[in-house]
């Protein structure tokens, strides 16, 4: 019993001394502030200028009010935000992803789509998985829904609101928001199975120098051999997927669940990045949509399906084509058995 | 038409926070959300002062330039005021506004946001003048009685103020007046030496 009153009795001793010093910390920050204040009101009685430079600074001063930031008087942060959100942001990424639509549009007008050179085969080979292919269109699905949602969110002022009329419009940006809010969760979850799923083919290789020294043949028509990837699947891959779709969850993450107390700079600075990043991918991505649907025969085929021709494998992931048919049971080795039914 | 302005005079504020209840209990705003409120710098040392500070109705608002739905106007007052029904609760103009002034209702799991709130200089909403539905949704609509906003009304000590900019500039003005004495006004000691300092000789050779 004595024992227990002696370790409260020390207990107690050391809240006490670090209360002290705590305390002692936080008067000491307060003081040349505070003492600048005092002496300033000797020398020049009603010049509170030490005082209104503290409200400017936007440091967290004593309020009764419990909230989030309540302490700040002034936080000079949101006029940065507002200037680049509604500047340069929406104005460049508005060109942006405008210019790539164009972009592409010339270039199926004078390339077309990239056709395969031989024959199709009718021999299928498996491309995509069924586990990989769901992840993928989880991915695709979620990511065109989050496109379209949070393009009403910046766009929507400019170009739909004139044509909705207010009421309509804050129906339409209300289903965004919270559309956006629950999907961007699961956007981020398919994002992480896809990653797991598709990063030990998307490591780089030696063979990836010979397509960039050729420009992947994008504009020669040269087929240049790769393996499961090419090195601008990589690129997507790192860049796209791992990088910027990354990098948006997170900072959309931090926007989507304000119960944790973030302060208006970290959601600000979350906000920029969100959209700077997610401007920066949806442009991209549509180059990858372009040249996985319209702009490539055959392409769009293994991730419907998940089996390519032959043909087709042969022709875009060579190195990749030589693997697989090594790895076959023998039986169904190079056309030796009829094409399979699913054909 | 009058400008109507806010001023808080940090040698009146004593930070009673009855500027704060008067609002709350007036509107009858929802519970985690305060329109006003009182914040002291230099609390407990000397050169304590305090400030109460809500909505602004600035000139040029954030947050009416960043609302997604551009739910915001701007009364024939320059009162700045939103509508309810357009509102989507995205939290825009909490990042944008300086003051801290919008404030958002809890309105589901995970912070998930209501409709902002903010301070209507007593004026109300979009709805019909002191009817229910814009009781319910923005608090009294003083200014369409004739009567200032609560808050500044109810200051014991008459450091806020709210109403037309041009009776609050001559207020202050005569505040100003009375409390400064002679040379000390605002600024003067720093600019021109201290009152009773011995005058500077001019310089060797000048002009008289």
């Amino acid at each position: 019993m004595k024992r227990d009153t002696t370790i409260l009795q020390r207990a107690l001793w050391m809240v006490c001394v670090l209360g002290a010093l705590l305390g002692g910390t936080a008067s000491l920050a307060a003081g040349p502030a505070a003492a600048e204040q005092a002496q300033r009101q000797q020398s020049q009685p009603l010049n509170n200028a030490p005082v209104w430079r503290e409200v400017r600074s936007g440091e967290q001063h004593v309020t009764n009010i419990k909230g989030v930031d309540t302490g700040v008087l002034i936080q000079s942060g949101g006029q940065t935000w507002r200037t680049l959100r509604n500047g340069p942001i929406t104005l460049y990424g508005g060109i942006a992803l405008c210019a790539m639509v164009v972009l592409l549009a010339v270039f199926f007008r004078l390339r077309g789509p990239i056709m395969l050179s031989g024959e199709k085969t009718g021999r299928m080979i498996e491309r995509f998985s069924t586990l990989e292919r769901t992840a993928h269109w989880s991915m695709a699905i979620s990511f065109c829904v989050l496109a379209a949602s949070g393009l009403v969110m910046l766009f929507g002022k400019h170009v739909l609101l004139p044509v909705f009329g207010y009421t309509l419009f804050s129906v339409v940006a209300v289903v965004c928001k919270n559309v956006h809010n629950f999907v961007g969760p699961l956007f981020i979850m398919s994002v992480l199975v896809f990653i797991v799923l598709f990063v030990r083919d998307n490591v780089w290789r030696s063979i990836d120098a010979l397509w960039i020294r050729k420009a992947g043949g994008l504009l020669s028509g040269e087929h240049v051999p790769s393996y499961r990837f090419n090195f601008g699947e990589k690129t997507w891959f790192w860049l796209g997927v791992v990088g910027l779709s990354m990098l948006v969850g997170v900072s959309g993450l931090v926007l989507n669940f304000p119960n944790f107390g973030q302060g208006r700079f970290v959601m600000q600075g979350a906000s920029i990045i969100h959209v700077t990043g997610a401007l920066v991918v949806m442009t991209l991505s549509l180059a990858h949509i372009y040249i996985g649907s319209i702009g490539m025969e055959g392409a769009l085929d293994g991730m419907k399906t998940g089996q390519v021709d032959e043909a087709w494998a042969k022709e875009h992931h060579e190195l990749w084509y030589d693997e697989a048919l090594q790895s076959r049971p023998a039986e169904t080795h190079a056309g030796s058995m009829p094409a399979p039914a699913r054909v | 038409m009058a400008r109507m302005k806010f001023i808080c005079d940090t040698e009146r504020c004593i930070e009673c926070n009855g500027c704060v209840t008067a609002c709350k209990n007036e509107h009858e705003v929802p519970w985690g959300v305060n329109r006003r409120r009182v914040v002291a710098i230099n609390d407990g040392v000397p050169g304590e002062r305090s400030l109460s500070v809500a909505c602004m109705h600035c000139s040029d608002a954030p947050c009416m330039a960043v609302c997604p739905v551009d739910c915001f106007y701007r009364t024939d007052e320059g009162v700045v005021l939103h509508d309810k029904n357009l509102c989507i609760g995205c939290g825009y103009c909490f990042y944008a506004c300086p003051f801290g002034a919008p404030q958002f209702p809890q309105a589901g799991a995970f912070g998930l946001r209501g409709k902002m709130d903010k301070c209507t200089f007593c004026a109300g909403g979009p709805e019909e003048n002191g009817s229910e539905a814009e009781f319910r949704k923005y608090g009294r609509n003083r200014l369409a009685e004739g009567k200032l906003p609560l808050c500044a009304e109810v200051c014991s000590t008459k450091a806020l103020l709210g109403g037309d900019a041009d009776v609050l500039a001559d207020i202050y003005r005569q505040r100003v007046m009375t409390r400064g004495k002679g040379a000390d006004i605002w600024g003067w000691s720093t600019a021109y030496g201290k009152p009773d300092a011995p005058a500077q000789p001019p310089a060797a050779g000048g002009k008289s």
